[in-house]
């Protein structure tokens, strides 16, 4: 059998079960229907577009588009824009690649009545502006959902809104600066040069006319942003790092300019828009995290359902979720998601609960068993009583949690504040010391005045100092260091979202780890297989039967017979699934004799009264023919290689582990023990564990967290550095502040040992940069730095900051 | 005389670069870099037909905006 492109989303499938139409081939109806409505609109470039990239079948949606032109849908989320048409803003599932997004766009321009539809690739967002006298939402929606595509409304909060435009903002100011200061270094180069050639009086001025030009927007355009944070600082009274740099900046301006109009001495423009220019960079990157977490964060929003359907007095009735009250039954659809906490009314239910717990296995329910907010219906109709209203669901909770934890956060960027406070303070006293003794005490003591006046001369050496002490070697000490090993970690498959990072993860005293996912595997595995009866025949049935299901434990037995034996399917019927239970099925020989088979936990067993025992603490899987046991297979949950070694290493850096568990206390004790944690707590839920982890800070410990679901992503957030697999839940991702890609706890490991190694080099640089200072500030006091070798120094001290930070790379 | 054409390179050199980043911010402002990913991909779809899709679609935009208010008006 070979295997051929779909020529829609061109995924490989076997020849044989694909779509034959002419010459093309399909995977599926969807793609299919695609294919030749893009061929009849004259829009099949997109496939020369898409090139050898594949995409998503289109997804078959239910018709559910009515809800789009509800009032409550309407009043939620339509908003009108200033000339007077409809706006809205959706999340478009299904964007992959550029062409995606340009069939999109392409697409609805082409719709009479839209006016505007804006895609954004990173974030999957599209901002809709069309006329609601020409075309409904709801058309709009189906054009979408025709060329495969499926769109779903957020709420794009004022808060969002800014924060593209303060992105866009503090882009253009950036790169304005990054312009500037690259002209600038070209002309530098020519004024270095010269001093050791020889270069004319004249020329000279030349250029720094020319820096002077590009230097003035950087300051005041791009730099404006650190002259706003000095002075909202001085409003608290506090002298913060903005203030530091503004005004070591404005200084050397100040300073430059009368070198270029007194036309003696040597101008720091080119320094001026260098400190600048990095420290705009680095603020940049801020900027961008904040944001992409809150797009993350509108994604989650988004996939809860509006509205629900009521049953009162037997008559179903579709509700905004906000118009639930407390007391109503709610229906649900299987694949859905539920919007409230409630209690089940139907007899029974099945619940993919890992949004909440983390636990991938979907939990059995029965009437009056607990329902919680976001988690998925698996398998029918159900209908539960609303116990909790929407503001107060489980879902909600978190989701507001997250929104505030994700508005405040590091505790050491307190501290740098801290240490630039002093040093702003200790420089500016001193400039202001050596100017009063210049202009006051100089005579007295003999200084060397050179001639020149007597209140210029002090104001210059003054200017020295602040200038000479501008934090350029202690601005790069930190970030040079931290950027070389993130970019050594990220080699490694480590992402760290910000420098800081590697600080706390450095200092850090408290690891606390999530089980599922992070120390385990976080899937089933056969662990013990037991066949008492080989016959291939009944293997095959077993097969058949395991392939009717969808639920993981019979997935992962599948997965074990596919690898251990070689089989092939066979005609059951009356298949019925029981909840909770398993599966039973019939099956009709050859000569017309039917068995009855069944494969499940020990309850089906009891169910159909057959006596057969057999004791464990994991998950077990039985298969039954005709009251006979065939297999017995024993499933766990794998504890990662290195585990136990991992933990050890860890223990050795000086860190106590913990790990939290939603899980039950045997399987989190066994677990515990096998890989030599002392310390767990089992049965926790997501805000309990996101407590643990706040008693922990109020302790004064630095905590650490790793985990990779919905469910930790709370606790995540609260922890001084999060750490999340790289298979985690988008939520997870965006709330933590390392990324670990590969998922192995060696990478972890690293992670710790390559922060601590920045950390030293970093504690190395801070300390080259204050030697510099303390020799550098005396001088300039006496008045012996001439302009030159400040200069040249300043190049100096940064040049051998960025090669000390160098020595990282170097493997020991 | 060799200063003197120093100085108008420089010029030169500064008006030219200047207006160019001019035009950069112009792009800026108008949302054209709000998306890396969306900017690169779309730098591959230069043909004539996708350069006039993208004047039809400004051009189309700036027509409802013109109706829309002459309906207002006529109000």
């Amino acid at each position: 059998m070979s295997k051929i492109k779909c020529d829609h989303c061109h995924l490989e499938y076997d020849e044989d079960i694909m779509i034959k139409d002419d010459s093309l081939h399909f995977c599926c109806k969807g793609c299919q229907g695609v294919y030749h409505l893009l061929k009849d609109d004259g829009l099949d470039s997109f496939y020369e577009k898409l090139g050898n990239k594949t995409i998503a079948p289109p997804l078959t949606t239910d018709n559910d588009v009515e809800k789009f032109d509800t009032k409550s849908f309407e009043d939620n989320f339509i908003k009108t824009t200033d000339e007077g048409f409809s706006r809205i803003d959706l999340i478009i599932e299904g964007i992959h690649c550029a062409a995606c997004v340009w069939l999109n766009e392409k697409v609805l321009y082409d719709t009479d009545g839209i006016v505007e539809a804006n895609i954004n690739f990173s974030t999957n967002k599209a901002k809709i502006v069309w006329d609601e006298d020409k075309i409904k939402l709801s058309e709009i929606i189906l054009k979408i959902r025709s060329i495969g595509y499926n769109a779903y409304a957020y709420d794009a909060t004022i808060a969002d809104e800014k924060a593209t435009k303060s992105k866009r903002d503090f882009f253009i100011r950036m790169m304005v600066a990054v312009f500037a200061t690259m002209n600038i270094m070209m002309l530098s180069v020519a004024k270095y040069t010269g001093f050791f050639t020889g270069i004319s009086e004249q020329v000279r001025n030349y250029i720094h006319l020319g820096e002077f030009i590009l230097a003035t927007p950087v300051l005041f355009y791009s730099g404006w942003i650190f002259y706003k944070g000095a002075y909202y600082g001085l409003k608290n009274c506090i002298l913060n790092m903005d203030f530091l740099v503004s005004s070591g900046a404005t200084f050397s301006y100040i300073y430059s300019l009368y070198v270029l109009f007194g036309g003696k001495g040597e101008s720091y423009f080119d320094s001026v828009a260098m400190i600048i220019t990095f420290v705009l960079v680095g603020k940049y990157l801020e900027v961008i995290g904040k944001k992409s977490a809150v797009d993350t964060l509108d994604k989650i929003k988004s996939s809860i359902p509006l509205e629900a359907i009521i049953i009162e007095d037997n008559i179903k009735k579709v509700l905004p979720i906000n118009s639930v009250k407390v007391g109503d039954i709610v229906e649900l659809k299987a694949g859905e998601k539920a919007s409230f906490d409630g209690a089940l009314e139907s007899s029974s239910a099945s619940f993919d609960e890992s949004s909440i717990s983390g636990e991938s296995l979907p939990i059995d329910k029965q009437k009056g068993s607990k329902i919680f907010s976001g988690t998925i219906n698996c398998e029918k109709v159900i209908r539960y009583k609303v116990l909790k209203s929407y503001e107060d669901s489980t879902l909600n909770s978190i989701v507001t949690l997250l929104e505030d934890s994700l508005s405040s956060k590091p505790k050491i960027e307190h501290k740098a504040n801290e240490i630039s406070k002093g040093f702003s303070v200790l420089i500016l006293s001193l400039a202001i010391l050596t100017f009063v003794v210049w202009y006051y005490f100089g005579i007295d003591l003999g200084f060397d005045y050179e001639g020149a006046e007597h209140f210029e001369k002090s104001f210059i050496v003054a200017i020295s100092v602040i200038v000479i002490a501008c934090p350029c070697a202690l601005a790069l000490a930190t970030p040079i260091a931290s950027l070389i090993g993130i970019s050594e970690l990220a080699k490694n498959g480590l992402l760290f979202k910000e420098a800081k990072y590697i600080e706390t993860l450095a200092t850090a005293d408290t690891l606390v780890m999530d089980k599922t996912g992070t120390i385990t595997k976080g899937k089933l595995k056969v662990k013990k297989a037991k066949i008492l009866d080989d016959n291939t025949h009944k293997l095959n049935l077993l097969y058949t039967l395991l392939d009717s299901s969808n639920h993981p434990i019979s997935n992962s037995v599948k997965e074990y017979m596919k690898n251990n034996f070689s089989l092939e399917s066979k005609d059951l019927f009356d298949i019925k699934s029981i909840d909770g239970q398993g599966v039973v099925a019939k099956y009709k020989n050859i000569d017309g004799k039917v068995f009855n088979i069944l494969g499940g936990n020990m309850k089906l067993l009891k169910t159909y009264n057959i006596d057969y025992k057999f004791e464990s603490k994991n998950s077990i899987y039985i298969f039954v023919v005709d009251s006979k046991v065939i297999a017995t297979f024993e499933l766990e949950d794998e504890i990662k290689e290195g585990a136990k070694e991992f933990i050890s290493n860890i223990k050795k850096l000086g860190l106590d582990v913990v790990m939290l568990t939603g899980d039950n206390n045997a399987t989190a004790k066994n677990v515990a023990s096998n890989v030599g944690i002392k310390n767990y707590i089992s049965e926790v839920d997501p805000i309990e564990k996101a407590q643990f982890i706040q008693d922990l800070k109020n302790k004064d410990k630095n905590v650490i967290m790793v985990g990779d679901g919905i469910n930790d992503s709370v606790a995540l957030a609260k922890s001084d550095v999060s750490i999340a697999m790289g298979s985690s839940a988008d939520i997870a991702l965006s709330v933590s502040d390392i990324v670990l890609l590969d998922n192995s706890l060696n990478s972890l490991e690293l992670a710790f040992t390559l922060s601590k190694r920045t950390y030293k080099f970093i504690k190395q640089n801070l300390f080259i940069s204050l030697v510099y200072n303390a020799i550098t500030i005396p001088l300039a006091m006496a008045g012996y730095v001439i302009p030159l070798v400040a200069a040249l120094s300043m190049s100096l001290s940064s040049l051998i900051v960025v090669a000390n930070s160098m020595r990282i790379k170097l493997k020991k | 005389m060799i200063d003197g054409t120093l100085l108008m390179m420089l010029v030169v050199a500064l008006v030219v670069s200047f207006a160019i980043l001019g035009v950069f911010i112009w792009g800026a402002k108008g949302g054209q870099f709000d998306d890396g990913e969306k900017m690169m991909g779309g730098l591959l779809f230069d043909s004539t037909e996708d350069l006039n899709d993208a004047r039809k679609k400004e051009q189309k935009k700036m027509n409802a905006k013109k109706e829309q208010k002459k309906s207002k008006l006529d109000k």
